[in-house]
């Protein structure tokens, strides 16, 4: 195991900042908990991945956030607990029922990986915060290829199917196609990959038709020319996708994207939910969450407590029946 | 000259006392988790990168690339003396590196292996700065039926792996394969042999197998020797005096080899996905198939270690090529280096060396100056690490259990890994004791799930066609490449005079 401690040697250069920045925020936390959060207690955070990615930038982000504004009034220690998927270290956080200091942010495996594996826990165990943001799916084509726009990949592909790369199987990058395609009406072979860097390599050596990625990850590929975005999976296109279309906006909207969010352990006291909520409707207005979102191109989808857990729900209920439907799970 | 111009402008921008510093910590770390089994320059990438909050990306990056090919330097120390890989890239290194070091050659050898890797690092540097336009089409046209044609072409490597006993050999290399079938079955999503396990959907990882087969392995075919109860109790021999430098014999005899390697390796490190773990496979196996004497191989062959050890090292410089020219990374490491620059707020992308000169022509002279820090920083702490090989067998065996225990561990957190590893120990043992190939199930275990999703990916993109293979011009190429070495290595080897059953490497792996 990796584990990682955020020493606060930086309070410092970050008081100094904050003195700066947090005028117009200007309050320490909601003032409606007295009892919690306790100064003496340290919030163990939960980062059920390695150092570097999705999931560990979104939870050093967000602590980053609290410690500037000073949100939370103790230490907070977070900890990769990577493995089997973020299996280890959900499952650490789910064994701590019922503890007010247990926290994690969520990712994509938070909804998969329970359907794939005997995990103990499902998703909508635990205590729910909030749901911050959601990642989401551009389809892109070849930079080189004839089809310049979705109405022209549309029609292509009820002619011929096309094939559309993805990584993993038990994933959005397989559902948000599939659900696509079934709306828009045309038939696609999903090739599936064990990373982003093999099937991209793949497509610029036009031996795929097309591919779907997190629009972070492909940027400056679609900004070289190199690779030419067709529609967006997601409500509202980030700013470096201007003039693409999203699925909803051509009548096909699918309804399905992959949860970031923050959840504390289950059956956690109503009082920290609470102050959580609260807290966290202030990070979300920090000029810092905007750049953290703008700059991981996600897209900002802010709910709150128990409609998290409903979303969890139905999010993980519709993974469920098309992953069924195609036989990839029982 | 522009590449020149460029070059001087990089070394200006990473040439200032606190980067210096930067960097050698970064070679300094490198090497550490380069030598702890297991434990490999992506955690320690993954570990470093919170420091960097903060930090100035350009010493920021100069310190984790530092990291990333220093392990390379360091991960053939263990693989020389103990038999127990430190690092993925670096089992082929076990295969002429521990015996030599048995032979008593263990200083000349880790001399070698220093040198030889600094000049994998710095042919692969050259390459960058002057090829990596023109490399970066090589990454940009590896598409499935590509890949499954390099897997295939490396599974050439097993017939030097199975060597003369090919019964016991090609059980090896099934073993290897059944084990490669395990997680979750990348197209259709099923768990294979997973038993609802969520440590096993990503399968079997080769490391904790490659630890336990060579490393354990070895351990316990000595305690069965009876090793702990000799005098020395000493697994290899050393003597400072006579024997810390090369013989003009070793430096002639891989000139080439170097040469070669270089090239290899860094031609494979460009396509991402590859490698330097592959890399250096194929680096040992060409070498071994154009050798003048294949039977020396994996009796403690100085080309046998200068080859992997080379071609590793060039290929960490290669990966830097997808990375830098289109923001794709080749390997785990480079991955971390990515997020890396995105958590500073920049693009990788084909646009990324014209809108960040600065940081990426800093980055790539740095890493002419890190490998020769390396390269001093190895050769001096030679005598400091055979110490560990005077250390009495009783008390180094159990020692190198807890630390490949540790090192797989911190792996994946993952215990059943561990149990893997311990399991994999027992297995080499017998295998070791019967004659059986340790190597070649490790390669299978590496290539059988590359070539089957490849090959599943590409049957799927050409709808059942075979044609795809030579349709595309780069399998084409790859095929052509293939078809010449199985029709003109045997050739070349009856040529030499070499009768072609001569080499036993099932040596090559124990």
């Amino acid at each position: 195991m990796i584990s990682l401690t955020n020493g606060y040697g930086s309070r410092l250069r970050n008081g100094i900042l904050a003195a700066a920045v947090a005028l117009p925020v200007g309050f320490a936390g909601p003032a409606l908990a007295q009892d919690y959060p306790s100064a003496d207690e340290t919030l163990d955070w939960t980062i059920a991945f390695g150092p570097g990615g999705g999931n560990d930038i979104m939870a050093r982000s967000i602590i980053e956030i609290l410690d500037k504004y000073d949100l939370y009034p103790g230490d907070v220690k977070p900890e990769n607990r990577a493995g089997g998927s973020g299996a280890v270290g959900w499952g650490y956080l789910y064994a701590q029922s019922g503890n007010p200091y247990g926290i994690s942010t969520t990712s994509g495996s938070f909804v998969t990986t329970p359907l794939q594996a005997d995990t103990p826990w499902q998703p909508e165990d635990f205590t729910p915060v909030a749901l911050l943001a959601t990642d989401d799916l551009v389809l892109v084509v070849n930079g080189n290829s004839d089809i310049q726009n979705i109405e022209e990949f549309i029609a292509k592909a009820k002619e011929t199917p096309m094939n559309i790369g993805g990584t993993g199987t038990v994933n959005v990058d397989f559902i948000v196609p599939t659900l696509f395609a079934q709306k828009a009406g045309f038939e696609f072979d999903y090739v599936s990959f064990n990373s982003m860097s093999e099937q991209t390599t793949a497509l610029l050596s036009n031996a795929l038709d097309a591919m779907v990625g997190n629009p972070g990850e492909i940027l400056g590929l679609i900004e070289s020319g190199d690779l030419r975005p067709l529609v967006f999976s997601g409500q509202n296109v980030p700013a470096a996708l201007e003039g693409v279309p999203t699925m909803g906006s051509l009548g096909y909207d699918i309804g399905v994207s992959m949860p970031r969010g923050l959840i504390l352990a289950p059956n956690a006291p109503q009082e920290a939910q609470d102050w959580w909520i609260e807290t966290m409707k202030t990070v979300v207005e920090t000029p810092e969450w905007g750049e953290y979102i703008s700059s991981n191109t996600l897209t900002p989808t802010v709910i709150y407590g128990e409609d998290f857990r409903t979303f969890l729900t139905n999010t993980k209920n519709g993974f469920q029946e098309v992953l069924k439907s195609v036989g990839a799970i029982k | 000259m522009d590449i020149f111009a460029d070059l001087m402008m990089g070394l200006s921008v990473a040439i200032t006392p606190i980067n210096i510093v930067y960097l050698l910590i970064g070679a300094l770390v490198g090497m550490i988790v380069g030598v702890i089994p297991g434990f490999g320059p992506s955690a320690g990438l993954a570990i470093l990168l919170p420091v960097t909050f903060g930090m100035d990306p350009i010493g920021a990056i100069m310190m984790l690339a530092a990291i990333y090919y220093g392990a390379m330097y360091g991960g053939t120390i263990t693989s020389i003396l103990l038999n127990t890989p430190g690092e993925s890239a670096t089992v082929a290194s076990t295969f002429d590196g521990f015996p030599l070091a048995k032979n008593g050659r263990a200083g000349p050898a880790l001399v070698m292996q220093a040198v030889a890797s600094f000049v994998g690092g710095t042919v692969g540097v050259i390459l960058i700065t002057i090829l990596a336009p023109m490399f970066s089409q090589v990454s940009r046209s590896f598409g499935p039926p590509e890949y499954f044609l390099l897997a295939m072409m490396g599974m050439l490597t097993l017939l030097v792996m199975i060597g003369t006993n090919w019964k016991l050999g090609v059980i090896s290399a099934l073993i290897g394969f059944a084990l490669g079938t395990v997680g979750v079955d990348l197209e259709t999503g099923q768990g294979r042999y997973t038993f609802g396990s969520a440590e096993l959907i990503g399968g079997i990882y080769f490391i904790p197998i490659a630890i336990g087969l060579f490393g354990l392995g070895e351990l316990f075919y000595a305690f069965y020797g009876g090793l702990h109860r000799t005098g020395t109790g000493a697994i290899v021999q050393y003597d400072k005096e006579e024997r810390f430098w090369p013989t003009a014999q070793d430096w002639i005899s891989t000139r080439l080899t170097m040469a070669r390697s270089s090239i290899l390796g860094f031609v494979v490190g460009v396509i991402p996905g590859a490698g330097a773990t592959i890399a250096s496979l194929m680096a040992y196996s060409t070498e071994r198939s154009v050798s003048k004497n294949p039977e020396n191989f994996g009796k403690g062959e100085m080309a046998g270690l200068v080859a992997p050890e080379t071609a590793n090292n060039a290929a960490s410089s290669g990966a830097m090529i997808p990375l830098l020219t289109l923001g794709i990374p080749g390997s785990a490491s480079t991955a971390v280096l990515l997020a890396a620059f995105l958590l500073w707020g920049m693009r990788p992308g084909p646009l990324f060396m014209e809108q960040n000169p600065e940081l990426a022509w800093g980055l790539i002279a740095s890493m002419y100056l890190g490998n020769m820090a390396l390269l001093a920083i190895s050769i001096f702490a030679i005598p400091l690490f055979v110490q560990i090989i005077k250390v009495p067998y009783r008390i180094l065996g159990p020692t190198v259990v807890v630390i490949c225990a540790l090192g797989t561990f911190s792996v994946n957190a993952s215990f059943i890994e561990m149990f893997l590893m311990f399991g994999a120990g027992i297995v080499g043992f017998f295998m070791r004791l019967y004659g059986f190939s340790p190597a070649a199930l490790v390669l299978a275990l590496v290539l059988g799930p590359l070539a089957e999703e490849a090959l599943r990916q590409t049957l799927t993109i050409s709808r059942g066609s075979f044609m795809i293979f030579i349709e595309r011009t780069p399998s084409l190429w790859i095929l052509g490449i293939t078809i010449a070495l199985v029709a003109f290595l045997p050739l070349l080897n009856r040529l030499g005079g070499k009768t072609a059953s001569s080499g036993d490497a099932e040596k090559a792996g124990s």
